[in-house]
């Protein structure tokens, strides 16, 4: 990364030549080097200042602040008062923050399963179907343009107890009561499931369907010719093909998933008995409804270290990738 | 190889064998694409189907939704919940919010964002890899963990005298629209795009004697418009779907934006389902048109945040 200079620099004293190259005193060099050097600095400021101040005065301060105020206690409005580690010791045994990280990671384990699962099953159909295949990717596409809230009220009308559409179907097909999606403890997760997959899965669709036609074609026909079935031909030659990129998309995913919040607001907040409540949920409450500033602060500083560590290894895997690549 | 020579060999011997085995071969084909197609199908209806559904409520009294066995189609349709939504609610100062919000968060993270990413992709100065390491360590800040001491800082940034209110602070567009547009995403996608450009254009630039704005300006930000469109769109996208930061940022009425604004039409007791249903839907029309038209854009930028979303 340091020597990557461009040519047009390449003038410049970088301080790593030999004295008797020069035809100036040694003062006289460093002089002229700390000169460049602040030019160089001055002339890219311009440049970086307005992005660079913005980022500080509102991302900088507020991670610094936040780690700093998880270390203290008091409301968002009231005095704050250091304590130490106390926020830390709670967090480790809150118990309904341990339920909401157990919910947080049931919801992220079977939305990503059944989401990858669908993602990758249609786009292999769409890839294979080349007819109509812009028209399915347009359509699955669609529900990504409404916004998760704007979602999740649509959804209202799909599982709602009076009118909800599958209730509607489900009393007209086999009578009886509906199905009380949104107010009974296994069912209410399942419908955010729902939601999640009905936004998502579009945009998973196209990425998997991205991949898998960058597989080199003669390598299928290859195979193809060789008596390969197209199960044994998906399984050993594009899945091996496509291991990297599931890798990352699979980090993207928890990452995201994890900051489940809007749609759980809308259709439950939080659910019967904090059936469906998320971590981000949690941090809301106790930041805005209950004013237990010190948890909800150590509670996001954990989210934050844990979504830093899963950045750090979609970085490394694209680096592998890179790798594999040159 | 010789399997394959083999298997012609056997598929061809007989006339007869081999029609019959092509007519199977079309006919498992055609099932195959068949049952593909009804797949897809299905997945089509569980992804518009339940944007189309809205219409029939949008189109009934709220108080016929809770009737046994249901209208699916209104018996006496109304505009009621359109009219209730343009009348009673201030939908249309919602929409006027929502637009200049992520507008203005657009332009805002275009500018400083190409400046930064230039300067990151192109410039010499000292400590630029750490610089930039440091802004990329962020990339994935949930807004749920900073979003107490953003609002904090906005609140107390706009109680100063001369920056402050009315041109800063909460329920203040620029209170709302700058601390979206920090997210390091942008200088990444930046940074990445104009380091691919070739370096010879820049040192012909440089020995004609431009400066460092004029090849921005007049070399860079032509070969990379397509890349500004992208990230133009994402983050559009990303902006107006924002719910957690207006929510708390812009309670007052007169800068709430859509999504809050729809939230707050569920009611605590009693909700219109109807009007919920109206405005969902006149929320989504004008995305949707837009959408059509610009598909490919849609999708290429929403794969090049996939780093994000």
């Amino acid at each position: 990364m340091n020597d990557s200079r461009d040519h047009f620099t390449s003038g410049v004293p970088t301080g790593r030549e030999t004295w008797t190259e020069l035809k100036l005193s040694p003062d006289q060099y460093r002089r002229l080097a700390s000169r460049y050097r602040l030019r160089y600095l001055w002339r890219a400021s311009g440049f970086l200042a307005p992005y660079m101040i913005l980022w500080f005065l509102f991302l900088a301060i507020p991670v610094g602040w936040a780690i700093f105020l998880s270390f203290n206690d008091g409301g968002v409005l009231d005095a704050r008062y250091w304590v130490g580690f106390d926020n830390w010791a709670r967090t480790l045994d809150d118990s309904e923050l341990k339920q909401v990280v157990v919910n947080t990671s049931l919801f992220v384990v079977l939305a990503i399963t059944i989401v990858f699962g669908l993602a990758i099953f249609l786009a292999s159909l769409i890839n294979n179907h080349r007819r109509g295949a812009n028209f399915f990717k347009v359509t699955l596409y669609f529900p990504l343009l409404a916004p998760p809230i704007l979602g999740a009220m649509i959804w209202h009308f799909m599982l709602h107890f009076d009118f909800g559409i599958v209730n509607l179907i489900q009393r007209g097909v086999f009578g009886g009561e509906g199905f009380n999606f949104l107010g009974k403890n296994p069912q209410a997760m399942f419908a955010i499931i729902a939601v999640e997959i009905w936004r998502g899965l579009g945009f998973w669709v196209l990425f998997y369907l991205a991949g898998l036609q960058s597989v080199p074609g003669e390598l299928l026909d290859a195979a193809k010719l060789d008596g390969a079935r197209s199960v044994r031909r998906f399984l050993r030659i594009s899945v091996p093909i496509l291991k990297p990129l599931f890798l990352f998309a699979l980090v993207i995913a928890i990452i995201m998933n994890f900051q489940l919040f809007d749609s759980v607001k809308i259709l439950t907040d939080g659910g019967p008995r904090m059936g469906t409540a998320t971590i981000v949920w949690f941090i809301y409450r106790r930041m805005f409804a209950f004013q237990d500033t010190g948890l909800a602060f150590s509670a996001s500083v954990g989210l934050l270290i844990g979504t830093m560590v899963l950045t750090l290894i979609c970085f490394w895997l694209l680096g592998q990738r890179k790798k594999r690549e040159a | 190889m010789s399997t394959a020579n083999k298997r012609k060999s056997g598929e061809s011997s007989t006339h007869q064998k081999y029609h019959s085995g092509l007519a199977r071969h079309l006919f498992a084909n055609r099932a195959r694409a068949f049952f593909a197609y009804l797949i897809l199908l299905f997945f089509v209806v569980f992804a518009v189907g339940p944007v189309f559904y809205l219409v029939s409520p949008a189109l009934r009294d709220s108080v016929s939704l809770f009737e046994y066995p249901p209208q699916w189609i209104p018996d006496e349709p109304t505009l009621d919940n359109f009219r209730f939504l343009f009348n009673k609610t201030r939908y249309l100062s919602w929409a006027f919010n929502t637009v200049i919000f992520a507008a203005g968060t657009t332009i805002i993270s275009l500018f400083t964002n190409v400046l930064a990413g230039y300067a990151f992709a192109r410039l010499q100065f000292p400590g630029r890899n750490i610089l930039f390491f440091v802004v990329l360590a962020t990339l994935m800040v949930p807004v749920a963990a900073v979003l107490a001491p953003t609002y904090l800082l906005v609140r107390e940034l706009g109680e100063i005298p001369i920056i402050g209110r009315p041109f800063f602070g909460l329920d203040t567009y620029l209170g709302l629209i700058l601390p979206c547009t920090v997210s390091p995403l942008g200088v990444f996608m930046m940074r990445q795009f104009i380091s691919t450009l070739p370096v010879g254009l820049y040192e012909a630039a440089r020995l004609d004697g431009a400066s460092e704005w004029r090849i921005l300006f007049k070399i860079v930000l032509p070969l990379i418009k397509p890349a500004l469109v992208v990230l133009g769109i994402f983050v559009f996208m990303i902006t107006w779907a924002n719910f957690l930061w207006p929510l708390v940022a812009a309670s007052g009425d007169d800068y709430r934006v859509l999504t809050v604004g729809i939230a707050s039409l569920k009611g605590q007791f009693v909700t219109h389902w109807g009007v919920l249903a109206a405005a969902s839907l006149m929320t989504l029309i004008p995305v949707t048109i837009v959408f059509l038209f610009f598909q490919k854009w849609f999708v290429q930028a929403s794969m090049a945040g996939a780093l994000k979303q």
